[in-house]
């Protein structure tokens, strides 16, 4: 009993040293790396700032600079990129990559086994817009890691290169991407996707949902043919996208005039993006007194007509103000949307 | 033969407990390796530019924090700002005066220029009657709702949610001083994953740090040794079994912190539940069990940044009562969902966490004390030997504090915080005081609130609240 208790003893205490070991090591090794490379900042963050002003003599001297710094220049060059997207700087950045030969290091990486290796590389190669490796990156979006493919999509939003837009826009409900890239790539390249989208969707009539909802992001007048026509659809879904998505491009008469018939649809999700469709709507058809008559509608189709109300103009407020008086809910959303116009909003 | 009796048992007891002890140290050093691969893995995919994604987004998705406080005066106008200082568009702020009886609600007005305002809203959740409900001439975004106590944070996060115009709810306690970049940080995971339903969050403590405008300027180890302590013991579980269940899509305590929930996923499983004593730990596990029940592809996710600061309270009667409600809102859960506990059909969550849950989080307290009691009797009785009794003591101890700097190290490499020079030092001696008393402690506060849950007893306690350093 006693040898045992005396073992567990040792053990338990070996685990605890080595613990506390690891701790102090652990800090003093991050204290260390955290030292130098603050110092390398420091060393370089100067030659850095005078290369991106152009001063041919602190390129030399980053050219100079030994190997094993180079991604702390990387990373000093490219990581500001994130916040700034000035063009002036990224193609600045993007000479003194290229002089520094780091484009090498990132195809390097490109092909690496570790998957946060390509990540870094795809990431960096998209921040400084670098065009020749479209096709790398674009090859990227079918990567084995999910992370990988996350990186290669947001370097195709940063890189904005039209000869990767198709591939982009063919990917649109590829469920291996995440949702939200699919979407902020689309928001980048903006209305150039738009005949991309218009001409895909007449052949792939299954996802009309999600084209309406990318035409929504990236759609213009345009659209709004189609998008009508898709308001008439069989399927409520596509109905109520295309409302979301012509609330975003704007109505005509011929869109309003739909809106205003799809108040009477028996779907709740039709009917409350057909009163958001209505928002900004101040052409004929008497769209108020007809958003004013679903104040008593389910809340959500209640609440996106006082909200369309309220932004209408002064159809709108006359509409809320005839509500108001009200004791029930209407009369409560329109007090609310008329509290929120008065000017101490 | 008595003796022959004794010796027998106390052999049999003391086998049973080292056995536990053996498999609770196992487990651990399993949860700190994956919690480590989950670390590891989080922070190489979180980068700055992912986080980009949020700013890249035309239509992010409205936001409403929901802060109920009741009795909070004293700091409800620093939180308040905090929220306001967030780096993210759109918001709602919903501050829910839950009955206070001091100046909480009219510091709010005072500060913030309020009036009352016509709101409408539907309420699928029950909760005490509003009283009133007021808007901000300065801040668009800010609604305080003037309710009736319910007698708990449920029901007044509840008239929150009602009121919430967001497809998103934070909840939030009212000392908690959030990250600047909380939100977007949340969001981010929402978005890329869509099937998010809830995202959890590492919570630390703002005792001994720097508030400046409701933002934490300088990060520092308290003086007090109270709040010292709860800070080993958060790492713990936020590194540790918090990590490793996220790991695994087990998440099961999002903290009442801080936690971002899709709004129509906490009407469909009831909202809080008024009766649930840890009525964080509760939303979670139902949110687990509605959406397994429900055969529905779902996340509710953890991110193991500190997006939260939270107030820990630096006296023992505040802190007593705290632990014995922690522990009758665990044993709840536990008892509520015994079902779920090795069923296979909630997958990970029925076969790994809650038992685990159930061995040791809820067992230990009390196996705890009976080792300490065994090894008593048994160096008094003569069945052990001092030198052996000893022993066995330093080896619980010990295999505490090892684990407890497996939480350090990866809480170190997570968040780098209380790590320079001296207050390293401190943290070490910390770790090893916390192992030596404050643990024993927290394992018969422990007791008492299985005492208190089996007899029905206890209720809420009091917590005194201080100022933010430096506000």
């Amino acid at each position: 009993m006693t040898r045992f208790a005396d073992l567990m003893f040792r053990i338990e205490l070996a685990i605890a040293l080595v613990m506390v070991v690891g701790v102090v090591v652990e800090r003093a090794v991050f204290g260390c790396w955290w030292a130098w490379r603050q110092r390398t900042d420091r060393r370089y963050g100067s030659l850095v700032r005078a290369a991106l002003d152009g001063d041919d003599a602190a390129i030399r001297a980053l050219v100079a600079s030994p190997a094993r710094h180079r991604l702390i220049l990387a990373a000093q060059l490219i990581l500001p990129l994130i916040d700034d997207r000035n063009p002036d700087r990224i193609a600045r950045t993007r000479k003194i990559v290229t002089t520094l030969s780091l484009v090498p290091i990132a195809d390097r990486y490109l092909r690496s086994r570790w998957w946060w290796r390509r990540a870094l590389a795809l990431r960096a190669l998209g921040l400084a817009q670098v065009r020749d490796r479209t096709a790398s990156i674009v090859a990227a979006l079918d990567d084995d890691n999910a992370s990988v493919r996350a990186a290669a999509l947001d370097s195709l939003t940063d890189l904005q290169d039209p000869a990767s837009l198709q591939a982009v826009v063919v990917r649109l409900h590829d469920p291996s991407l995440h949702r939200g890239r699919r979407v902020a790539a689309m928001t980048a390249f903006g209305n150039a996707c738009e005949p991309f989208l218009l001409d895909l969707a007449e052949i792939d009539v299954m996802h009309r949902t999600d084209y309406a909802l990318a035409l929504a992001v990236c759609g213009s007048a345009r659209a709004r043919p189609t998008l009508c026509r898709w308001a008439c659809d069989s399927r409520a879904d596509v109905r109520a996208a295309a409302f979301e998505a012509l609330a975003r491009v704007g109505m005509d008469d011929g869109a309003a005039r739909l809106a205003i018939d799809a108040l009477e649809s028996e779907h709740e999700s039709v009917r409350e993006m057909a009163a958001f469709a209505l928002q900004d709507w101040a052409g004929p058809g008497d769209a108020a007194a007809c958003l004013g008559r679903h104040l008593q509608d389910s809340w959500r189709v209640a609440l996106r007509a006082a909200q369309s109300l309220q932004k209408m103009g002064p159809a709108g407020l006359l509409e809320l103000q005839a509500h108001a008086h009200r004791q029930d809910s209407a009369g409560d959303l329109a007090r609310q949307m008329l509290w929120e116009l008065q000017p101490q909003c | 033969m008595l003796s022959h009796v004794a010796l027998v048992s106390t052999l049999a007891i003391i086998a049973f407990l080292i056995a536990y002890l053996v498999i609770w140290n196992a487990s651990q050093i399993v949860m700190s390796q994956v919690a480590a691969i989950y670390l590891w893995s989080h922070q190489r995919s979180n980068t700055r530019r992912a986080r980009a994604l949020v700013g890249q987004t035309v239509s992010r998705p409205l936001v409403s924090i929901v802060m109920p406080a009741y009795n909070e005066g004293v700091t409800i106008v620093e939180s308040v700002l905090a929220l306001l200082a967030l780096n993210y568009g759109p918001l709602e702020i919903v501050v829910v005066n839950d009955g206070s009886t001091d100046d909480t609600l009219t510091r709010l007005k005072d500060t913030f220029h309020l009036l009352p305002a016509p709101r409408a809203f539907v309420q699928p959740l029950a909760s005490a009657p509003v009283r009133g409900l007021y808007r901000s001439t300065r801040h668009p975004g800010l609604v305080v709702i003037d309710k009736q106590n319910g007698k708990c944070k449920a029901d007044a996060a509840n008239a929150g949610i009602n009121t919430a115009s967001g497809s998103l709810v934070a909840i939030i306690d009212a000392d908690t001083i959030l990250d600047r970049h909380a939100l977007t940080r949340a969001i981010t995971t929402l978005l890329e994953d869509p099937t998010t339903v809830a995202i959890g969050a590492n919570v630390g403590i703002v005792n001994g740090c720097r508030v400046r405008d409701g933002r934490v300027e300088k990060i520092s180890l308290p003086r007090n040794w109270w709040a010292r302590f709860q800070i080993v013991e958060y790492m713990r579980s936020f590194f540790l079994f918090r990590l490793a269940c996220a790991s695994c899509n087990g998440v099961v305590i999002i903290s009442g912190a801080f936690g971002l929930f899709r709004r129509d996923a906490v009407i469909a499983v009831g909202g809080y539940d008024t009766t649930a004593v840890g009525e964080d730990m509760d939303l979670t596990v139902r949110l687990q069990r509605h959406f397994r029940e429900l055969g529905q592809r779902f996340r509710i996710a953890f991110d193991p940044n500190p997006l939260a600061w939270t107030q820990a309270p630096e006296d023992w009667r505040s802190l007593r009562s705290q632990r014995y409600r922690w522990r009758r809102g665990l044993l709840q859960v536990l008892w509520r969902n015994r079902h779920m506990i090795g069923n296979p059909r909630y997958g990970v969550i029925g076969m790994a966490v809650l038992p685990y849950a159930a061995l040791f989080e809820g067992l230990a307290p009390l196996l705890e004390l009976a080792g300490y009691v065994v090894l008593i009797l048994g160096a008094v009785s003569g069945t052990l030997t001092p030198h052996v009794s000893l022993a066995a003591f330093a080896v619980s101890v010990l295999a505490g504090t090892g684990i407890t700097f497996a939480a350090v190290v990866l809480s170190d490499l997570g968040t780098r915080r209380y790590m320079r020079g001296r207050e390293l030092l401190l943290l070490i001696v910390v770790v090893f005081v916390e192992n030596c008393g404050y643990r024993q402690l927290n394992s018969w506060w422990g007791c008492v609130g299985t005492y208190q849950t089996l007899t029905g007893k206890g209720g809420w306690g009091e917590m005194k609240r201080k100022a933010f350093e430096g506000a």
